[in-house]
């Protein structure tokens, strides 16, 4: 393009009649083109190149974490707190809305059934944070 | 460019593709444009969408892949995977319930344990495997039992799969029967159960500490179940269970135990939560049944392991990521897999599943594993036409136009449709 150009002018410049294979190219057809804008979706880092193995032993490293972000409002500390002792908070956002029941009894069930260590009012308010944030009338993001 | 006059048009731009775009079914992962992010979650409709809709991230011996949880691990595999019929290592899903997972593994230490009700309780290190025991390869579907989960109706919790959690690898390893037979079964016997090396911090006794699951000693996948210690002639990756794992082709991936560390022969069934509760289907035709019902009590529940995987097929391209073209010969292909028989027919339609017309299948890896189909289709009518495909197994099973629902979202294999642009030309 820059370098056209540069002839262009010079030809032009030089008095010279401009042959028609220089002239402007039609581009039949083109709705839009040189529409840029910056990557809203974002970049990922690859990786650097570590040892897979020493030895005997296979290796991986450790492991990454993408937690997602949960709803401000108030109960949202306790929810980390109790939650994030077996799972990261991202299997609450990975749900779909649930009704305000089902989340009453995944709560029962992290402590029934796995043994969450949660008392019973730290559970209700744990209830109460994700029935104000998580069910199809009240979620968000 | 002025950064807070772009990031409000980028906002109001997301906006309105977002709700564009809740109407489109089974729209691709493989981007038609990349200027605004996916909503984070789908709901309380079914996820319209081929794949689960979380962010792209990067694990270790892994491509970028689908995020459903980050602790314990799940990943689901994007759509383009599975437009052969072997899915690389690197794209394969990753799906724990623990989350205390190997981040290294000592070969020189490791042994697979067998103990219990054996008559010569015995271990292997991974070179006795290799060595002692003829090798065996097999091409099987491993498939997450919770495939497709966000497409129930009413939603149900659990891990809200698209339909990339699932994989097909070629297998290698021993044959299960063989390394049970010098340990040797001893009378008395009712059942055989595994575990990896993967833990969680819960309490001893609860799901929430050990993955256990087992299966009747006289159960027939035994005697085809191989301790895989190569999957596409490479080492297992660590999310997928190295050193070894179990095969049990034609049952879900609940019970290919990953990191295989422990055999044990019990003289009394198994009742730990990953039997049950956990993994239990309605004992009805298809594990089909009603919120109401099942409210109701009316519902008896009975281990997924009692059912082979049913028949599926999917469409991976086109996948709207980019239009077709009026009069141009385009591919339809994608793959096909049952639990129940290999596969006997794949059937497409252009019309929305009115009329159907039978793909050409590709090569046959053996009866568990994807089969490759494909379909030249010239599209004769500009706009927007709907594809469907529509898969029969050797069984006889042919795959439903209906949706299943059970409590714990499994066995969903509905008819898969694709929205396909047609330009006129």
């Amino acid at each position: 393009m820059h370098k056209t150009f540069t002839l262009l002018t010079l030809i032009t410049a030089a008095g010279l009649a401009l042959p028609s294979a220089l002239a402007e190219t039609p581009r039949p057809g083109l709705l839009s083109s040189g529409d840029y804008a910056a990557g809203p979706l974002g970049s990922e880092l690859q990786p650097a190149r570590a040892q897979p193995g020493n030895g005997t032993v296979y290796q991986v490293g450790k492991w990454p974490t993408y937690t997602a972000e949960l709803a401000a409002g108030p109960g949202r500390d306790t929810v980390l707190g109790n939650c994030s002792m077996c799972h990261s908070v991202t299997y609450i956002t990975m749900q779909p809305p649930l009704p305000a029941a089902t989340w009453e009894a995944e709560v029962h069930k992290m402590i029934n059934t796995f043994g969450a260590p949660i008392q019973e009012a730290t559970a209700k308010e744990i209830i109460t944070y994700l029935q104000t944030h998580y069910t199809p009338d009240t979620r968000k993001e | 460019m002025d950064r807070t006059l772009h990031r409000r048009e980028w906002l109001t731009l997301a906006a309105a593709s977002a709700a564009a775009l809740v109407a489109r079914p089974a729209w691709a992962v493989v981007a038609a444009q990349a200027e605004t992010p996916l909503q984070s979650f789908t709901g309380p409709g079914a996820n319209p969408y081929w794949n689960s809709v979380g962010p792209y991230v990067t694990y270790p011996q892994k491509s970028p892949l689908l995020r459903l949880t980050d602790r314990p691990i799940q990943l689901e595999t994007p759509r383009a995977y599975f437009r052969s019929a072997i899915t690389p290592n690197e794209a394969f899903y990753v799906r724990y319930h623990l989350p205390d997972i190997p981040n290294a593994v000592d070969l020189k230490t490791w042994r697979l344990e067998l103990t219990g009700n054996f008559k010569r309780p015995l271990q292997f290190s991974f070179d006795q495997l290799l060595r002692e025991f003829r090798s065996v390869d097999l091409a099987a579907v491993n498939q997450c039992s919770g495939n497709s989960r966000s497409r129930f109706q009413p939603r149900v919790p659990g891990g809200q799969w698209g339909n990339g959690a699932m994989g097909n690898a070629m297998w290698t390893g021993v044959r299960l029967r063989d390394v049970l037979a010098r340990a040797g079964i001893e009378k008395g016997t009712v059942q055989i159960q595994f575990e990896g090396l993967d833990h969680g911090p819960g309490p001893a006794g609860k799901g929430s500490h050990r993955f256990i699951k087992s299966w009747d000693v006289h159960e027939p996948v035994l005697d085809e179940a191989i301790i895989a210690y190569a999957m596409n002639g490479e080492p297992l990756p660590m999310l997928n269970g190295f050193p070894v794992r179990l095969v049990m082709p034609g049952k879900f991936a609940t019970y290919w135990t990953k990191h295989l560390t422990h055999i044990r022969a019990l003289t009394e069934p198994d009742t730990n939560f990953w039997m049950k509760p956990a993994y239990q289907i309605p004992d009805t035709p298809g594990g089909n049944t009603t919120p109401e019902d099942l409210k109701a009590g009316k519902v008896k529940m009975v281990p997924i392991g009692h059912v082979n995987m049913p028949v599926r097929s999917f469409i991976i391209d086109p996948d709207d990521s980019a239009p077709v073209v009026q009069g141009m010969p385009t591919v339809i292909r994608g793959i096909a897999f049952s639990g129940m028989g290999g596969i006997r027919k794949v059937e497409v339609s252009t019309d929305g599943g009115q009329t159907w017309k039978a793909a050409r299948l590709g090569r046959d890896l053996g009866r568990h594993s994807f089969r490759e189909f494909e379909l030249v289709w010239k599209p004769e009518l500009p706009g927007l036409q709907t594809l469907a495909v529509r898969a029969s197994d050797t069984g006889g099973h042919v795959q439903p136009d209906s949706g299943v629902w059970n409590p714990g979202g499994y066995l969903w294999n509905k008819i898969e449709r694709q929205q396909v642009l047609v330009l006129g030309a």
